[in-house]
Parts: structure tokens; sequence; C-alpha cells
């Protein structure tokens, strides 16, 4: 990252990345509740109603609630090109991704027509307005670096999802005869193994070497990674689309999964070389990604040798990646960029800023919170991977998220309180 | 005037903000007489405006492993 582009002119207003991190841990909670109200197990088998609905509440509700709140704070400081209109952007794209997911999850649960015909044109907008504004930002820089390149793909790769995910759900809402199957692996490929992972990618770059103070990521892996997932990831679609054979999906899914291994190896060797080795909550939490998305591929891979176990193990893999990897990459994040943003913008403060005296980044969030949450992330996790076979297993992973869901609430609201509290004292100062 | 003496401070391989934050903590306590000579891993361009804003001048040498070494006091 060139810090220097790190200037407070370029940065949005706190209030642009923060609700969506304010609003995003309720659909934790909304996706507990959702797996806690299905009849019998919702991890029997891969479409369970409730375990659609939680899964699209975590992965449009959480997920992709931060991950763009993020991509605004990310893409003036990486590229040094902010977004154009910023407060506009956060209120059309996080106001219709809430009241979206919310519909859908409603029509999976409830099968009711009317709730996807809602749920479309809203995830529509919310997705519409934020590509044609991540766009815009990524064509008006001058910058060029891997970050970059990796932005612009996961984005290319969220279009084709968001283009398929409408099409899926209003095919529900009609009863159009479509090849739902077929068309459901590539939204969800695109989803997961493009927006997804993309975007992690792109991201770590940055982050890793920069808070984790690792060496960098090696030229031989940034250079081609994300370029290389994302022309797997057309080929995938094609095949799929054109109803190629088995085989040569297989072939192109072995191509993705073990780029993604080299990508969590690399990571974890690169963490292996940090130069502090103090024990740190968020770099723990970015661990226990890069082995979930280990775990991930594997999984995917030994379905592929065991054709009879194909629908559980797939399932457990699609766990391992959205529960293991993106949630726990995701939340270590926002355990470093809430107290990071509130730290920088209170800096922001000037002179009477230093007078009053900005709290250190490390008294925004306790830090024992974030491990409590750690473990009980890692916890959810493992009975998550037990729930298809052990019933009790799925209640523990809705406690478990629903718990999550409160603590990272409660985290988030910490961070503003602090933000609010000091930021009066420096008006009153200023008065 | 010539600083008279000079406070050494090794912010090397800390995550940011942390090394913003010690070199600021370093500056408020520094006597008006002496000066700051920090060491770091990577050029703190943010930090620049800050002592320009504060009333500070700085003389920065790259090392070839990468380090900095920044030398600040008070300007006069």
């Amino acid at each position: 990252m060139n810090i220097a582009s790190l200037s407070t002119d370029q940065a949005p207003p706190i209030s642009v990345p923060l609700r969506f991190f304010a609003v995003a841990p309720l659909f934790l909670v909304l996706a507990a509740l959702m797996l806690a109200m299905s009849d019998g197990n919702p991890f029997a088998a891969a479409q369970t109603p409730a375990l659609l609905a939680a899964t699209h509440c975590i992965t449009l509700g959480f997920m992709a609630m931060v991950m763009m709140g993020a991509t605004q704070q990310i893409l003036p400081v990486v590229i040094g090109s902010p977004l154009p209109a910023s407060r506009w952007v956060a209120w059309l794209t996080s106001v219709p991704l809430g009241a979206g997911a919310l519909s859908l999850c409603g029509g999976f649960m409830s099968g009711n027509a009317r709730l996807f015909n809602l749920a479309w044109p809203l995830l529509g907008v919310a997705f519409l307005v934020f590509i044609i504004a991540a766009m815009l930002s990524l064509w008006r820089a001058t910058a060029k670096n891997v970050t970059k390149t990796a932005i612009l793909l996961s984005i290319c790769a969220l279009a084709a999802a968001v283009t398929l995910g409408i099409l899926l759900a209003r095919g529900f809402a009609t009863g159009t005869a479509l090849d739902y199957a077929a068309l459901s692996v590539a939204h969800i490929t695109m989803a997961l193994g493009g927006w997804v992972m993309l975007l992690i990618v792109g991201v770590s770059y940055q982050v890793v070497p920069m808070f984790q103070i690792t060496p960098a990521y090696p030229k031989w892996l940034s250079a081609v990674l994300a370029p290389a997932l994302f022309a797997i990831l057309l080929l995938n679609l094609a095949l799929l689309l054109t109803g190629a054979e088995q085989t040569w999906i297989a072939a192109a899914g072995i191509s993705f999964w073990l780029l993604a291994v080299c990508f969590a190896l690399v990571t974890l060797k690169l963490q292996s070389q940090r130069r502090r080795k103090v024990a740190d909550a968020t770099l723990n939490f970015f661990r226990l990604g890069m082995v979930s998305l280990l775990l991930a591929a594997l999984l995917w891979l030994v379905a592929l040798l065991l054709p009879a176990f194909d629908m559980p193990l797939r399932l457990l893999s699609a766990i391992a990646f959205i529960a293991g990897f993106a949630m726990s990459l995701i939340q270590g994040m926002l355990y470093k960029i809430v107290p990071f943003l509130v730290w920088f913008h209170l800096f922001r403060g000037g002179v009477n800023a230093v007078k009053v005296g900005i709290p250190n980044m490390k008294e925004v969030i306790p830090e024992r919170l974030m491990w409590w949450h750690l473990r009980l992330h890692g916890g959810t996790l493992l009975v998550a991977l037990l729930a298809p076979w052990w019933n009790p297993a799925a209640w523990l992973a809705a406690l478990g998220l629903l718990l999550q869901g409160i603590l990272l609430g409660y985290a988030v609201f910490t961070g503003i309180a602090v933000y609010r509290r000091t930021l009066r004292r420096i008006e009153l100062l200023a008065v | 005037m010539p600083a008279q003496a000079i406070q050494y401070l090794d912010v090397r391989w800390l995550p940011p903000p942390e090394p913003f934050e010690h070199i600021m903590d370093a500056l408020n306590s520094l006597p008006d007489t002496d000066a700051l000579q920090v060491l770091i891993h990577r050029e703190p361009f943010p930090l620049y405006d800050v002592l320009r804003d504060g009333g500070f001048v700085w003389q920065v040498t790259a090392f070839e492993n990468g380090n900095f070494e920044i030398l600040i006091s008070r300007a006069t």
C-alpha cells in the first residue's frame, strides 16, 4: 500500500463505512433465527429452505454488507481514487441491500413469490449502484497495482453473480422453466469463487504485509493469481451454461482449488515469517480463515473421488468456505478496520484532537472481546461441520451464530461510542 | 540553534498506526531544545503533514535495508 495515498481528503466520511458495519451483525442474528426456525435439521440437505435463507442472510446481509462498506473505504486508500458521491452511494447500496436480503430470505423461508419479486429489484439496485460507482473509481485511478486488478476482477465476478441470482429469483417467483441446477452452481461459483475470493486476495496483498508485518506476497503469485482465478471462473461459467461434460467442469474446479490452496499456503507461510511474534486475535482470525480454505479445497476434491458422498462433502466444503474462510477473514478485518477508522477520523480533529487525547487504537475495542469472539467463532465452525450428521450440532451452530452477531454488534457499537465521545470533547474544546 | 540532546525512538515492525502514536507521544514530551531520532521500517509520509503543521522540521535518511531514520526538531 502506498501510505502516501492515505490522505484525509481522499477518505470518505466515517459514517459511510460504519453504517454497513453497524447493520451487518444484525444479519448474523437473523441467520441464526432462521436456522432455529427450521422444521428439523436445516443442514440435512444442501437446499433446505432454512439453510438457503440463512446462507443468503450471511452472504448478502453480512458478507456483502461489510465487503461493500469496506470497498468504499479501501478504494480511495489503495488506488487513490474515491467513489463518486460517496454518501449517496452508501445510502443507495446499504438500504436496498438490507431490504433486499430480508425479502429474499423471507422468500426462501415462506416460498412466497411476492417476496422474491420484491427482493430481486432491491438487490439489483444495490449492486448496480455499487458496481457502477466502484468501476468509475477504478477507471479514474491512475495507480496500477495487483490489488486494483484483483478488485476489478472481483467486481466483474459480482456483476455475473448478481445477474445469475436475479435470473434465479425471478425464475422462482414466476415458475419459469430454467436449468436451476446449472444456474445455481454458476451463481455460487461466481459469488464465492469470484467476488468473495478475489476481493479477499486483493485486500490480503495489502493487509497481510502492512498490519501483520510480514514480507510482501511473492510476485510470481500476486501477478498471476487473480487473473488466473478469474480466467478459470469464466471458463467454468461457459462450461456450466453450455452443458459441457462433467469431466471438463471438474478440471476447471480442480484448477481453481489448487490456486486457492496455493494462496492459503503462501499466506500462512508469510504469517509465520512476521517480524513481531505477538499474540493477536485478528491474526488468528486470518489464520483460521486460511486453514478453513484448505479444508474447503480438501473436501471439494475428496467429493470428486467419493461420488457416493458428493452432497454432504460439497455442503461441508461450502460451510468451510463461507463460515470458515470468508467469515473468519471478514470478522478479523473488521476488528482491525473499525478501530483504525475511529482513530484515523479522530486524528483529523487536528490540534484539538491532540489536546483532548485520541484513544490508542488498541483501546477502541477491548482485545479480550476479540479473543472471546475468536473462540466462539471456532466453536461455531466446528459444530456447523458436524451439523449434517448430528442434529444437536445444528442448534448449537445457530446459537453460536446468534452469539457472534450480538458480540460483533456490541464491538462495532463500542467503537462508534468511543468515536462519538471523543469527537464531542474535541468539539467542546473548539467552541 | 542545534539540538542539545537527541532522543532515540525505534518503531520498526509496529503495525499502523502504532509508529505514529509512539512518535506523537515522544514529540509531546520532547523539550524544545532536543531532537527526536526515529527509526522506522517504512517512510511515514502522513507524518510529514502533521510535523509541518506542528512547527517541526525533519531530515530523512533512507537505508539500504529498507529502514528510514527521521531526525525531528522544532523549527527555529
